[in-house]
């Protein structure tokens, strides 16, 4: 019998346990199982195999029930996830449905989860950029919320470390604001693109136009073709899953190079449901899962966790790990838990009609956009908002889905929508949202979802700050279009909720000091050594920029941390 | 890159169908209260007539031969609540309708210019339905096998991307 007990503890113990296969997890995985610990990785999703299933990924238009549409029945069943774009007829398998992702919200929040291993890693836009000093500083200056605990020159060389593996394509502009990365040579640009970037430029010193700086492989280096990945198609498909291998996912880099050691242990359908402390030693000593289909409990130990579950499943975890010596949830000292929930808001800009050129096509299909970097109140500039926004945008030539002579029906019209129609050219802004102490997630224990684990109740808007940003993103990019040449230039503004851009950030931030911050300058829940949180929730301000490249960065640096600790004793 | 594609067109398509539903939804009970009309095969024959006055032969087979009916059918039975649906089908009686007032036949007896003659009335009389039917059956072709490999230049795998080409003597339109 002793046997028995001994092999099941031994069954049930790793070095370490990473919580989320997604964007952070993926990166964890590979980082400690590649620096000698044996990896438990924990996924709440179901499995997904790369390649083998990416189900929709080269289908044909015609092998499309609906050409995108949802059905009534989706529509109905999945009220929330309908919403917005990502929820679509090819998207369908990857994402929970409302039923599953149960959630309230004291004001709307678009709450975006995947159910599959991978994460949003299958599903992301690719945008990669990193922070700047402009970013590590601003709460700093400003005097808003707290300052975060590192700076520019700390995380330098873990960006520099992630886009190598990762592969990022991009162009260098030597800008304070958005520095450059190690990058593969950078996508083309349509020729209207070049024509705005140049007149853009030439009108507004300062402002510059560049090239997306995309996680699309514009070339496989070594580390890219070492996990068996190849160079983009440019089928632009990407969020369908990538039988290539060309853009980074969990699937496609960080999980076949933790899988490669040998030392990695993959869990499907595994809910983490507390963290296991034990106040004697002021450590995690293990998580308890639940089997998502069994609904079974289990408890693994550790040494090490790492929390990457996405932010609000991450800061979930921990609010539902309560103790005696933790009742406001595990690390929550300071009860900055659940506060300063971020995202980026969008979904404004403007777009306009561009004359002649109509001899100019183009081959294939970018999968990626340009990029206005920030250019608002840097230096000595003060706009009458804090903070800055960016844009991404593209030109197209119009094709067969265009508007034309709203009557015309026959050969005439057949023909012409067989033909390209004219350039166009849009720009979206990305703001940066300030971190407010209202704006918040709490855990409402009065009905749990089918795991048994409390749903979150949301409490967040754009404010002020925000508001009065949008209005520049809006009058700006008319201003610069026309600048450049476009006619027939309007705004849109569709409306922004947190949640919609999917980059959920802050709930468990970095800082200085463990009475106003949850965790310290290594990811390091303050009064919990062992345990590492590095996704969204770490985030002490949000910046305009997307976030990914800055989780796997951040994910990178702690896992070093976490090993080099390991081996000094001190967790 | 959804994302993208919702930068460029801004409020118009999907952005604008997804906000509309969910603006019904919340004022009505349930999307699929009452049955999804079932349709007869005469419904079915005078819609493939149509789509193809709206997308004929040419150089290159039209709607009827994508059977692009069958899409419009399938899209009306699972993405419209049955009011849409019932109301699209009553407008669809009226064109027949108004064929056998004025020519004094039923639809599938008369010749081209009589249905055109049709159609283009329809566009004033029951624009909104006129609309509907267009914008499915352009959906429909251009996303069908005809549609998308003949009528328009069909390349599932590019291989690379160039930003500026120019454009080839009778060019068609990247069906993807």
């Amino acid at each position: 019998m002793a046997n028995l007990n001994i092999n099941a503890v031994k069954d049930m113990t790793f070095d370490a346990i990473v919580i989320g296969s997604g964007i952070s997890g993926g990166w964890a995985a590979k980082e400690l199982t590649e620096k000698g610990l044996r990896v438990l990785l924990l996924e709440r999703g179901r499995s997904l195999e790369h390649i083998t299933g990416y189900e929709n990924a080269m289908k044909a238009p015609w092998e499309m029930q609906y050409a995108g549409r949802l059905t009534t029945s989706q529509i109905e069943t999945h009220p929330k996830l309908s919403r917005d774009y990502p929820y679509n007829e090819m998207t369908e398998k990857y994402w929970m449905t409302d039923t599953d992702s149960l959630y309230k919200e004291e004001k709307r929040f678009d709450w975006f989860r995947p159910n599959i291993v991978g994460g949003k890693s299958i599903m992301w836009g690719r945008q990669s950029y990193r922070l700047s000093d402009f970013d590590f500083e601003a709460n700093l200056k400003e005097g808003i919320a707290v300052d975060w605990p590192i700076r520019y020159a700390d995380i330098a060389p873990w960006y520099s470390y992630v886009e190598k593996f990762a592969g990022i394509s991009g162009e260098k502009l030597g800008l304070p604001q958005l520095p450059d990365g190690e990058f593969l040579p950078p996508m083309d640009m349509f020729h209207v693109e070049k024509e705005v970037k140049q007149r853009l430029e030439k009108h507004f010193p300062g402002r510059h136009l560049t090239i997306g700086r995309v996680a699309n492989l514009s070339e496989a280096a070594k580390e890219q073709l070492g996990v068996g990945r190849s160079r983009c198609q440019y089928r632009n498909k990407c969020n369908l899953g990538c039988p290539f291998g060309a853009y980074f996912s969990s699937q496609s880099s960080t999980l076949p190079a933790a899988s490669k050691t040998g030392r990695l242990t993959l869990r499907p359908d595994s809910v983490a449901t507390h963290i296991l402390y034990d106040d004697a030693t002021q450590r995690a000593t293990g998580v308890r899962v639940r089997d998502a289909v069994t609904l079974q409990d289990r408890e693994y130990n550790a040494k090490v966790v790492f929390v990457c579950a996405s932010t609000i499943s991450s800061t979930t975890l921990l609010m539902n790990s309560v103790s005696a010596r933790f009742p406001n949830g595990l690390g929550n000292d300071s009860g900055q838990l659940g506060r300063n929930l971020m995202d980026h808001h969008f979904r404004i800009g403007a777009n306009g009609t561009w004359e002649g050129d109509l001899d100019k096509y183009y081959y294939g299909r970018r999968a990626n956009g340009i990029y206005i970097p920030r250019y608002r109140n840097l230096g000595s500039e003060r706009r009458d908002y804090a903070r800055g926004f960016g844009y991404q945008g593209s030109a197209s030539r119009q094709g067969w889905q265009r508007n034309v002579a709203e009557l015309a029906f026959g050969a005439d019209f057949k023909e012409t929508l067989t033909h390209p129609g004219d350039w166009t050219m849009g720009l979206t802004g990305f703001g940066e949202m300030l971190p407010y102490f209202e704006n918040k997630m709490t855990l409402d224990r009065t009905s749990p979802d089918k795991w048994g684990m409390p749903v979150v109740l949301f409490d967040a808007e754009l404010k002020e700050n925000e508001k009065k940003m949008r209005l520049d993103m809006a009058n700006d990019a008319k201003e610069m279009l026309e600048a450049s040449g476009l006619k027939n230039v309007k705004i849109y503004d569709n409306g922004s909720y947190p949640g919609m851009a999917i980059h959920e950030m802050g709930t468990a931030r970095m800082g200085r000091d463990p009475k106003t911050s949850v965790l310290n300058a290594h990811n390091q829940i303050h009064s919990v050594r062992n345990v590492f949180m590095t996704d969204g929730a770490a985030m002490t301000s949000g910046s305009c920029v997307n976030p990914s490249l800055t989780y796997m960065a951040l994910t990178a640096r702690a896992a070093d941390f976490a090993v080099e600790e390991l081996k000094k004793g001190s967790l | 890159m959804k994302r993208r594609k919702a930068i460029q067109l801004g409020a118009l398509s999907l952005g604008a169908f997804f906000s509309r539903e969910l603006a019904v939804l919340a004022q009505q009970p349930s999307l699929l209260a009452g049955a999804s009309s079932a349709t007869t095969s005469d419904q079915e024959l005078l819609l493939a007539e149509l789509a193809d006055l709206i997308i004929p032969n040419t150089e290159t087979p039209g709607a009827k031969a994508a059977g692009v009916e069958k899409f419009i059918i399938r899209v009306l039975r699972d993405c419209h609540k049955p009011e849409e649906q019932k109301q699209f089908y009553h407008s669809l009686a009226q064109v027949k309708a108004d064929g056998v007032q004025t020519f004094g036949l039923p639809f599938l007896q008369l010749n081209t210019k009589q249905r055109t003659e049709l159609l283009t009335r329809c566009t004033v009389r029951d624009k909104p339905f006129f609309l509907k039917l267009k914008q499915l059956t352009v959906t429909g072709y251009f996303t069908s096998e005809i549609g998308a490999s003949k009528a328009l230049a069909y390349l599932p795998i590019p291989g690379k991307f160039i930003g500026s080409v120019p454009m080839e003597p009778g060019q068609k339109t990247w069906a993807l």
